[in-house]
């Protein structure tokens, strides 16, 4: 009997069993990774890198290192720079499986791009920004005008614009002196507020900056026009910290249990914006030096990484953040390439797990300016609920969610990336299911090479919602054992149910994917828990029911409305009243970089939201619990009670057809 | 009361735990202590093999954790009408727990269905709730000389508390025995930690507190038999 090593590859964060000796890159493709082999394994075009990752890593209770795997080959010394080998890159068509393995799969080195679903959406109000600029032309100083640069600048800004400027950027005035005469006194300054942070000879026509939503896992900047809020340019990357974990708690362990470890995640993110800087700055021929300000958003734990603040004491009870309110830091500060003389804005945290990202949320809806009553569901890798509206106030909430819905605790889970199945429909009455892979247009039962790997969270949504509606489990989240169909099958090593979703040769992994009692399980305490969230904020409120119920966030806004009503994620709410928001985070960032009024108001309604500890109500336990059955254990839902009241009993179908058997039987003996 | 009868009862005991039906076990439970007979063997072998069966139904994932709550609802209602009739034997296990969730964490369904095996199997347990300062493991069990202490914890962060706490009660009682448990808890942890044993998440915790209560009830056969 081989024995076996558990191979984990990040970012994807797809696992499993792989048999002592076998190659790694075979074993990314029995895993549904895809590595760029373009040589196609002939040893000679060096794409299919991976980076080795040492150490114990708690959460998957694996002991990693380079000794695990082959030692190092001619070829690879031959096609690995000497920063990579030092960095434990290897070649993984050249190395076999000889341990546990946590590998960590380069940018450069990813085939299948993870899909971004992080689209910029339209801004609810016009740019009024802080920073500006303004074109003026000065005299040039003479024996009776000797006035120096600063106050020339001063007082012809105020005489030309009507702008007061108070004080100037120390970079900034280290490199005025020369442009101002290159450019014979005809300038435009950029002014942040009252203070002067560049002077650029000539006029400048256009200006922008950049809001970047740093998620745990998706790290999306928008490049923005300053003066009309327009993007013009997109970028965006798998965050690269999730090498060192893949939510937000384990990163802060990493850094409890490795001195240098919030110094290194640190790092890799300043590194990965700094890239992002690059990019976007490139696609529109302009330098870094142009950008004078970004606004970063990001949930509390990254923030804390990203301003190299210490971390621990977010990641335990009570929840205590070093920084509530909004940040401003110059650009050299942080160690960000735009302008030296550049503002960073850093939006405030509400609470504990209620970050910068969800201040962004709460400035572009708005819940506080509504009439109706409205739950705001901002579904990540995290999940931070809001709750209110203009009379009634704000609340907020945090709920552990996004781990299981982006697929790290369903058996076949992936993040959305081609190949993931995202949507699925069944049949009621054949219990045959159809399903839209990512990266094909079809429905699967209409396309011949189907090629799925796996499930994305919202086709995981989307599959509960249809099991339950047609009857496959029960209310409870159990498999019926009544209901007529081939693919219900017990696993052959557990003897758990399981439903096959895709037979083998409709995969690219050479196994059938199923889905198993446990995913319904994880999906139960998902939906389950913000079910509890939300009634517990509504408890609070005075409300017994919501008028609208906005989905947000990258994975949020792609579920399906429906099937989360059925469910049972939020209160019954009227489904046309139920909207999805896009990257409502990134839009939020990008209003508060053009609006300076709407930024002053983010950090201020940060303050009065008020945050609801969930766990502090004695009752959390039962709420929970009852929320765990779809789409509840007993409370109403007017609004989908049509469609409950369809769903078939496998159970009692089967004992009717059993005794009309038996009657017929009876009947011609 | 006759065997027949005793049977009966037990039966639907059993049955009244594993479908959450608190008027069967109700019922039951008025019908046995109104003979006046001592009422251990209704509770072992009815509704703690009620429990037994849920346990495995949740290990299977038939049950999750509402049914889990709704049938301990039911054992408790049972336990309650009953303990007070029952004639305790010595079987030289002293049975005391400490329990709770460690400082900086504040889940507890999972330890809280520990604790409830724990208290059905009749041991006396300490529940020192949850976000529990570390020193105070310690002083419980120095102020109870309680044979077990059980950690909890569902986050990796306040998991790096448990060492300190092992080896802190080590160091003053050694026989003491330590389980860990919860969500980042795996064997390998558990034996880095220092404990003697864990139990991994909710599921495999009832198991485990279950064998220890299957184990207990033959001890308490076995001594009770001599």
């Amino acid at each position: 009997m081989t024995q076996e090593h558990t191979v984990i590859f990040q970012p994807s964060g797809r696992r499993g069993k792989i048999s002592h000796g076998t190659n790694v890159l075979e074993a990314a493709r029995s895993l549904g990774v895809e590595i760029e082999a373009i040589c196609g394994e002939k040893k000679t075009c060096g794409k299919c890198k991976i980076q080795i990752q040492e150490g114990y890593f708690e959460k998957f209770g694996v002991e990693s290192k380079m000794s695990n795997v082959t030692p190092f080959t001619s070829d690879e010394e031959r096609m690995l720079s000497s920063a990579e080998k030092d960095n434990n890159y290897r070649l993984s068509c050249l190395s076999e499986v000889q341990g546990d393995l946590l590998c960590f799969v380069p940018e450069e080195a990813r085939g299948g791009q993870q899909v971004v679903r992080k689209k910029a959406g339209k801004l609810k109000y016009k740019p009024d920004p802080l920073l500006k600029i303004y074109y003026i032309e000065m005299k040039e100083p003479t024996i009776h005008d000797p006035e120096d640069d600063f106050l020339r600048i001063k007082q012809t800004l105020r005489e030309q614009q009507g702008v007061v400027i108070s004080r100037v950027d120390f970079f900034c005035l280290q490199n005025m002196t020369n442009k101002i005469r290159e450019a014979k006194w005809k300038v435009t300054c950029f002014v942040l507020g009252d203070e002067l942070v560049r002077v650029t000879p000539g006029k400048i026509e256009k200006y922008y900056g950049i809001a970047i939503d740093i998620g745990t896992t998706t790290v999306a900047a928008y490049l923005t026009d300053m003066q009309t809020g327009k993007v013009v340019a997109t970028d965006s990357k798998m965050n690269p910290q999730v090498r060192f974990g893949e939510d937000v708690m384990s990163r802060i362990s990493y850094s409890m249990q490795n001195p240098e470890g919030l110094g290194q995640m640190h790092k890799t993110i300043i590194d990965a914006i700094n890239d992002i800087i690059g990019n976007l700055t490139e696609e529109l021929n302009i330098t870094s030096d142009d950008i004078l300000e970004m606004v970063l958003v990001c949930n509390t734990a990254m923030h804390h990484i990203l301003l190299n603040l210490e971390p621990k004491y977010v990641g335990v009870a009570p929840f205590p953040t070093a920084m509530a309110p909004a940040v401003d830091i110059k650009s050299r500060d942080l160690g960000l390439c735009i302008n030296a003389a550049g503002n960073i804005h850093v939006l405030a945290n509400e609470a504990g797990f209620v970050g910068a990202d969800n201040c962004a949320v709460l400035i572009n809806e708005e819940p506080y300016n509504s009439d109706e009553s409205v739950l705001i569901i901002d579904i990540g890798t995290n999940g931070e609920l809001l709750c209110g509206s203009k009379s009634l106030g704000v609340l907020s909430c945090s709920v552990a969610t996004g781990p299981a819905l982006e697929g790290a605790q369903i058996k076949f889970g992936m993040r959305a990336a081609p190949g993931a199945i995202e949507k699925v429909e069944i049949d009621v009455e054949t219990l045959e299911p159809r399903y839209k892979v990512i990266g094909k247009a079809d429905w699967h039962t209409d396309i011949a090479e189907v090629d799925t790997k796996g499930i994305c969270g919202s086709g995981i949504i989307d599959v509960a919602a249809e099991f339950f509606r047609t009857g496959i489990i029960d209310k409870g989240g159990r498999f019926s054992k009544y209901a007529p169909t081939d693919r219900l099958r017990n696993d052959v090593d557990t003897g758990m149910p399981e439903y096959v979703l895709a037979w083998e040769s409709e995969t690219s992994i050479g196994k059938d994917i199923v889905i198993t009692q446990g995913d319904v399980r994880a999906i139960q305490l998902a939906v389950g828990s913000i079910y509890a969230g939300a009634w517990i904020m509504m408890r609070e409120l005075d409300i017994e029911t919501i008028d609208k119920v906005v989905l947000a966030g990258a994975f949020g806004s792609h579920l399906s409305q429906f099937s989360c009503l059925l469910m049972g994620m939020f209160p019954d709410c009227d489904i046309s009243n139920i909207f999805s928001v896009g990257n409502s985070a990134g839009d939020g960032a990008r209003l508060c970089l053009v609006n300076k009024v709407k930024r002053k108001e983010a950090d201020e309604w940060a303050r009065k939201v008020r945050y609801v500890e969930l766990t502090v109500f004695e009752d959390f336990e039962r709420v929970f619990m009852k929320s765990m059955q779809f789409p509840h254990m007993d409370h109403p839902f007017p609004h989908v009670q049509h469609v409950l009241d369809e769903i078939p009993n496998w159970k009692k179908i089967a004992k009717e057809k059993k005794k009309r058997d038996k009657a017929s039987a009876g009947a011609a003996s | 009361m006759d065997q027949a009868k005793k049977d009966e009862l037990e039966k639907k005991l059993a049955e009244g735990v594993v479908e959450f039906d608190d008027d069967e076990v109700k019922e039951a439970s008025e019908e046995w202590v109104a003979t006046g007979e001592d009422t251990y063997d209704a509770i072992f072998d009815g509704l703690v093999t009620g429990m037994e069966e849920v346990g495995r139904l949740f290990a299977t994932q038939e049950y999750f954790v509402p049914e889990m709550l709704m049938a301990a609802d039911s054992l408790y209602i049972g336990l309650d009408i009953m303990r007070p009739h029952m004639v305790p034997r010595d079987t030289g296990v002293k049975g005391t727990v400490v329990i709770g969730t460690v400082q900086g964490d504040v889940h507890d369904i999972g330890k809280n269905i520990v604790k409830m095996m724990f208290d059905v199997a009749g041991f006396q347990v300490f529940d020192l709730g949850r976000d529990v300062p570390l020193e105070d493991f310690l002083k419980k069990q120095l102020e109870t000389n309680s044979d077990i202490v059980c950690l909890s914890a569902m986050m990796t962060t306040t998991m790096m508390g448990m060492p300190k706490v092992i080896e802190m009660i080590k160091e003053k009682n050694p026989t003491c025995k330590i389980l860990i448990g919860g969500a980042p808890i795996t064997d390998d942890v558990a034996d880095k930690f220092g404990a003697d044993g864990t139990a991994n998440d909710a599921t495999n915790a009832l198991e485990e507190a279950i064998k220890m209560i299957v184990a207990l009830k033959d001890i308490q056969k076995e001594a009770s038999k001599n």
